[in-house]
């Protein structure tokens, strides 16, 4: 051991093969309560509001019925009372005529009369059937209209019903899903590590040492290749899972490329632990050239990483805003965009929605086209604010995290804190715990809104879709590597610690962390809100 | 996010502020405070109280000025931006010079943007009509 280097036994990464069985342990728990448990209760009512709307819409064709032909009815009653009152006024017309003229005859003047009295006579059958089948139209017309309204109340009950249905299911398979990588991720690596030989004595020509600076690793060059042999398997990859969990016949041959990917990524992330975990900070490497003279090497790396990640952000980004000056969405039709005008029929212009996009499911007021959106309210903006908030607070966690780190005068809070801040030490494994389950719960609320837009129609199908889902589940897979790279942050805080000196681990992941805060400071209000 | 100090406005404004809390707390407040009327922007009509309609240009002013204020408060001082050497900066604004270039890709290829351009931007345009 040097003053660089904690000396770490195999064992202590026992514990983290430990902690992966806690994961799984967790995930079934979750995925049996919430995904099983609950979602079934949740399916049952789904079932009783699905029968409910079926039998509402039964109802409804009925008075549908009923009403079209009371309807047709009264139409008729209309026409033949019209023909009465022309018959009368014809006669009455006849009879004027007849009475304006002195060469007239009685026996005209009479039938004149006569033809008076029958014509009165059918007005007022015809007045009589007409009103009896108008009271009867009324009568019907209000019942479709009550089937109607029964029949919507009860498509929303049932639409709600399986929104929740879909919720607990969601969550529940997310959550089991996260803790399974969890498991696969801690736990290999964890293993992989503790049947390593043990070092009786470390030599210097690893990490720190009093004459040392922190070398470079090679681990992310395993890794890299780990994930190139990964991409390249995938298609085919994520194919045969698809076929094996629809139970279509696959060839299991075909996971092969992405299993290798996956096994070289974990030993890659195994090994770059076993060189990071004793590192209790001596040194950092110094660029020794222009343009980061003098700066960690480290830190210019990451800098140079998150400029990347901005170039990648910034396509998706710059794709939806190309894509949207050619849509006329809910807003733009709200804002009389000109555009939008559709010459409906000769000379009338109106304003059309030609594309939904997120924000018309999302947001109150939004639009709707053919049925689908226009929906929303505080409910269905939940999700993606309490997201925004959660990443927010996380951010902030972090930096407590680092501070606390750092501090070389730390004190125990006093009260009700110290529970969760007994000492340094804890409270920095705490603090990142805490980053730790307000990342997770951003992935289980992103996957469980996103299972509500689909149910509700809005797909990867359409050209708003593809650039949501693509731009938003790329920020969600760059939230879960930072979740997978805070679970080794945890284990480290829980077993070497991390104190001023080597507090650089958190500070480099927290500043990829506050960039995907930054990204979804841009993807809320560009996606969820405008 | 580091240990550096920094001055400046709103620096010295928190050191004025009550309690002990340092510029990050009151960083995170102010993102907190943010996000929350970005939200209440786009849920509100009108005005909580009042008659007065939030008209949609208004919302979308308000939710890029609430992202430029949010971004920087989180560039500046959880990422600490603001008192690091100014390199840090001009590498995370690199890519701004590719962002500017697609927003100019992405008004030249739209149809609208280049016949609604005003006069003065279209100078000479009778040109190519009459040659």
């Amino acid at each position: 051991m040097s003053g660089g280097e904690a000396h770490v036994e195999n064992s202590v990464w026992m514990r983290a093969v430990l902690l992966s069985g806690v994961f799984l342990a967790f995930g079934i728990f979750s995925y049996l309560t919430m995904g099983v448990g609950v979602a079934n209760v949740r399916h049952h009512a789904y079932e009783d509001a699905m029968n409910d709307y079926d039998e509402k819409k039964a109802v409804y064709n009925e008075a549908n019925a009923d009403y079209t032909e009371s309807k047709a009815a009264k139409d008729s009653a209309s026409v033949a009372l019209d023909a009465a009152i022309l018959t009368y006024e014809q006669a009455n017309a006849t009879k004027f005529e007849l009475e304006d003229n002195d060469s007239a005859t009685s026996e005209a003047l009479e039938a004149a009369d006569l033809a008076v009295e029958n014509a009165s006579a059918l007005f007022g059958e015809m007045y009589a059937a007409y009103n009896s089948v108008n009271a009867s139209y009324t009568e019907d017309y209000d019942a479709y209209t009550t089937a109607k309204s029964e029949k919507k109340t009860a498509h929303y009950a049932e639409m709600d019903a399986h929104l929740s249905y879909l919720t607990w299911r969601t969550a529940g398979i997310t959550i089991l899903l996260m803790c399974i990588t969890y498991t696969a991720f801690l736990g290999l690596g964890g293993f992989l590590n503790t049947i390593y030989p043990d070092e009786v004595e470390h030599d210097d020509h690893g990490y720190g040492g009093d004459d040392h600076e922190h070398h470079g690793s090679g681990s992310p060059i395993i890794f890299s290749l780990g994930i190139l042999l990964f991409l390249m398997g995938f298609p085919s990859f994520q194919n045969t899972l698809g076929n094996l969990l629809s139970g279509v016949e696959a060839n299991l041959g075909d996971l092969g490329l992405s299993m290798l990917g996956l096994t070289i990524i974990t030993a890659g992330v195994a090994n770059w632990w076993r060189e990071d975990l004793p590192f209790i900070g001596n040194h950092e490497q110094i660029a020794t050239s222009d343009p980061f003279e003098g700066q960690h090497i480290r830190k210019a790396g990451l800098w140079v990483f998150i400029m990347s990640e901005v170039m990648v952000f910034a396509t998706f980004f710059s794709a939806y805003l190309r894509m949207r000056t050619e849509w006329c969405t809910g807003w733009q039709v709200a804002n009389e965009n000109p555009n939008c005008l559709v010459e409906t029929s000769p000379g009338v212009f109106e304003y059309q929605i030609n594309m939904l996009t997120a924000s018309d499911f999302l947001r109150p007021n939004g639009g709707s086209l053919d049925g689908l959106g226009g929906h929303g309210d505080f409910m269905t903006m939940l999700p993606g604010a309490v997201n925004t908030f959660a990443l927010i607070v996380s951010s902030y966690t972090i930096v407590l995290a680092l501070k606390t780190a750092k501090a070389k005068d730390w004190k125990a809070p006093e009260g009700f804190m110290s529970v969760f801040l007994p000492d340094q030490k804890r409270a920095v494994r705490n603090y990142l715990i805490v980053t730790f389950l307000l990342g997770s719960m951003f992935i289980v609320l992103k996957l469980i809104e996103w299972s509500h837009l689909v149910a509700e129609g809005f797909t990867i199908g359409t050209q708003a879709g593809s650039i949501f889902y693509i731009s938003t589940g790329a920020h969600g897979v760059h939230v879960f590597a930072g979740l997978l790279i805070m679970l080794y942050l945890i284990f480290k805080a829980d077993t070497v610690g991390y104190d001023e000196r080597n507090g650089q681990g958190i500070e480099y992941f927290g500043l990829y962390w506050h960039f995907v805060d930054l990204a979804w400071v841009v993807i809320f209000p560009a996606f969820y809100l405008y | 996010m580091g240990e550096h100090e920094t001055t400046g406005i709103f620096e010295s404004l928190v050191e004025k502020l009550p309690g002990n809390y340092d510029i990050y707390f009151w960083n995170f407040v102010i993102l907190m405070f943010f996000t929350l009327f970005e939200v209440a922007a786009v849920f509100f009509e009108t005005i909580p109280g009042t008659d007065i309609h939030i008209s949609l240009y208004a919302v979308w002013a308000i939710l890029i000025g609430v992202g430029v204020v949010k971004g920087y408060g989180i560039a500046a001082y959880f990422m600490h931006l603001k008192g690091d050497p100014r390199i840090y900066t001009r590498t995370a604004l690199f890519p701004v010079l590719f962002v500017l270039l697609m927003l100019w890709g992405i008004g030249l290829s739209n149809p609208g943007s280049v016949q609604g351009l005003p006069s003065w931007c279209t100078p000479d345009w009778q040109y190519a009509s009459q040659r």
